[in-house]
């Protein structure tokens, strides 16, 4: 277990698409772009809820899910994942992240509840990245769920005509 | 028989939309109560409230002819409006009410059972030298035979294989030199990969655009037609935004389509409100597709931009009276644009994104119309639909509309679910789009990213995160976090921890 107690002078914030933003700490209420600042305000009120102040403008807020130091934040109405690292943690996830390698098993989970139409793999069948794995039935529309990866079919959970509900896991694939 | 109580057989924002036009016209109107939403908006705008949250059903109340016979006898209704979806287009329902001397708002059963039988409605139209996308009726046996009927499908054409699938087998054709070169590679191929050489041939039409006509019909055997809607932004024919009037039509083209689809719904003695629907190509030709026997989803643009209440039309239709204006008399004035905010997930491919409505302001002004059955603390429920509400927008001109539409947007406040309003601020600056410059396949074919996004709005949210992470993990500018095995809280629990900031 790593508890740092340590003095931190940054933090940068790692979005899903492994863009970096630093900020140094204590945390500033302005954000500098090119040569000026600009002031930021996290706010509520009656009306509009948590809303985020910037030149003028509110822009609705959401916290999604939280989870470690992992933040998924609705920003006006666009999801945003972020983790969050000190430049130390940033640090050992290179390290580890080199020795390591890639995910081994991918579990396909039901985005939303709703109910099997057709499982359109077996166990042991070949999977392409975006091969369609099950279609599933939700809100009167079909929808596909693919395969997020290249690899091979483990197990399959997921039965013609059932109900699922969200996050319950369809698919696993062994990563190639 | 006149209309005096109406029994809405419907839900969400068509429930209202027809409750208020109703309550002008000084009729009454019961509504249903569910166990699935015993707390729904639209119960607050019935006269009265017929309670079916004890009843054990298999089937949704709105599906149950039987039962909503039965309800309208009960209290008293001499009328039911179907909306949209559920039984609108169910000719054994209307059947069924007339049965009970009850009057069914909407078309004759007879017009409902010929429009919603697809062969019947194609024999319709063919007999009326209707335009259509056509088809060989079966295979085609050699390359002389394909030249015969291409001819008389009109290229271009597409050649596909019977048992095929998936794009294989299958040649566009574009002139009639090509035929018989592409019709013996389409059959090979077809061999080769399903076993089996035979194909068809299908008119194929080049990127169209959705073009649908709105149309009345009343008893006495006149009918009218009030302008298109331009409906091409679907995806998966799910349609996203509606307009009207649309930019590819000129008044030579509107005339000729209109007087088309007038043409179609006298062949089956068409009553109350209906739209035909074109597909329209980029040379201007047009093809019958289906007729819509029902008020519409996105009807307000008409609304807007003919002045006229389309619900009114079908009850005063439904009551035996004549429809007060001829074609002559609809003018279009202005444009109108509707947008159909969901509970949709625009970045995971628009997946419907349940859930509950945790706060929900809506903009009001001269320009804006808003059409919707959710308030805060509504469940945007499995069961049912994802729409949300419906935003319509109007303005001098179509530039003038979308300026205020994405002035709009921006004002339309929804927490709780994603929703496709990323997906319209981006349409909104879309250049294809600003110009019309889009089909059915815009979705699909002309965007690489779904949804728009400021400059800056991803710094911010990832200055938003790093606060966070401080209000919960940093003392005394040090870290307690255990970066591997961390904890997990409900969102709203931290929603709340930000408020006290």
């Amino acid at each position: 277990m790593t508890n740092e107690k340590i003095s931190i002078k940054k933090l940068y914030a790692l979005s899903s698409e492994n863009r970096r933003f630093c900020f140094s700490l204590p945390l500033k209420q302005t954000i500098r772009i090119g040569k000026r600042n600009y002031e930021v305000r996290l706010k509520n009120d009656e009306k509009f809820g948590t809303y985020i102040l910037w030149k003028n403008r509110k822009y609705p807020v959401e916290i999604v899910r939280s989870r470690q130091n992992k933040y998924e934040i609705l920003f006006n109405d666009i999801g945003y994942t972020f983790t969050i690292e000190t430049p130390f943690s940033l640090q050992r996830m290179k390290v580890l992240g080199s020795k390591k390698g890639k995910v081994e098993k991918e579990m396909v989970k039901a985005p939303m509840p709703g109910k099997i139409i057709d499982v359109l793999v077996r166990e042991g069948s070949n999977v392409l990245r975006g091969e369609p794995l099950v279609i599933l039935e939700a809100m009167k529309m079909q929808n596909e769920l693919q395969s997020p990866v290249n690899g091979q079919v483990l197990k399959v959970s997921a039965k013609s005509n059932s109900n699922v509900m969200k996050d319950d896991v369809l698919v696993e694939i062994k990563v190639e | 028989m006149k209309i005096n109580r109406i029994l809405i057989a419907n839900r969400g924002e068509i429930a209202i939309r027809i409750m208020k036009t109703a309550s002008r016209m000084k009729i009454e109107t019961v509504a249903v109560r569910t166990s699935v939403e015993p707390d729904a908006m639209y119960l607050s705008s019935a006269d009265k409230i017929y309670d079916n949250t004890e009843a054990e059903s298999e089937i949704p109340v709105f599906l149950d002819i039987e039962k909503l016979i039965g309800i309208a006898l009960e209290t008293e209704c001499n009328a039911v409006h179907p909306g949209y979806g559920f039984l609108a287009e169910n000719a054994y329902f209307a059947q069924k009410c007339t049965d009970n001397k009850i009057i069914f708002i909407g078309p004759s059963p007879d017009a409902l059972y010929k429009m919603g039988n697809k062969t019947i409605a194609r024999r319709i139209a063919l007999s009326g030298n209707i335009p259509m996308a056509m088809g060989s009726e079966g295979n085609i046996g050699n390359e002389e035979e394909a030249v015969t009927i291409a001819g008389k499908i009109g290229y271009p054409v597409i050649i596909k294989a019977a048992s095929g699938g998936g794009g294989r087998g299958m040649r566009i054709v574009r002139k009639a030199e090509e035929m018989e070169k592409l019709f013996i590679i389409a059959s090979k191929e077809a061999e080769k990969a399903f076993n089996d050489p035979s194909v068809f041939i299908e008119k194929y039409i080049e990127n169209p655009k959705h073009i649908e006509f709105q149309i009345l019909g009343d008893s006495r055997g006149n009918i009218i037609h009030l302008g298109e809607r331009e409906c091409s932004i679907q995806r998966k024919h799910q349609k996203l935004l509606e307009e009207a009037p649309s930019c590819a039509l000129n008044e030579e083209l509107r005339d000729e389509m209109g007087r088309t689809a007038v043409q179609m719904a006298k062949a089956v003695n068409y009553e109350s409100a209906g739209t035909v629907e074109f597909l329209l190509d980029s040379d201007k030709n047009f093809y019958f597709m289906e007729m819509n026997t029902r008020i519409q989803v996105e009807h307000p643009v008409t609304e807007i931009i003919t002045g006229i209440d389309l619900i009114e039309q079908q009850i005063r239709i439904a009551n035996g009276e004549a429809i007060k204006f001829r074609q002559e008399d609809i003018k279009l004035n202005g444009w109108a644009i509707e947008c159909r905010i969901n509970a949709e997930d625009v970045q995971s491919g628009f997946a419907p994104d349940p859930g509950k409505i945790e706060s929900l302001s809506l903009p009001s002004g001269p320009n804006i119309r808003i059409d919707t059955g959710i308030k805060a603390g509504s469940v945007i429920a499995a069961n049912f639909d994802s729409m949300i509400a419906k935003l319509i927008i109007s303005g001098n001109s179509r530039k003038d509309a979308v300026k205020n539409c994405k002035m709009a947007l921006d004002k339309v406040w929804i927490k709780g679910t994603k929703t496709t309003l990323p997906f319209f601020r981006m349409l909104m600056r879309h250049p294809k789009f600003l110009n019309g410059d889009f089909t059915t396949t815009f979705i699909e074919k002309d965007l690489d990213q779904f949804f728009y996004n400021s400059e800056y709005e991803e710094m911010l949210a990832a200055w938003l995160a790093t606060k966070l992470f401080i209000e919960e993990n940093l003392e005394d500018n040090s870290i307690n976090v255990d970066f591997e095995n961390g904890k997990e809280m409900s969102p709203w629990l931290l929603n709340k921890r930000i408020n006290q900031f």
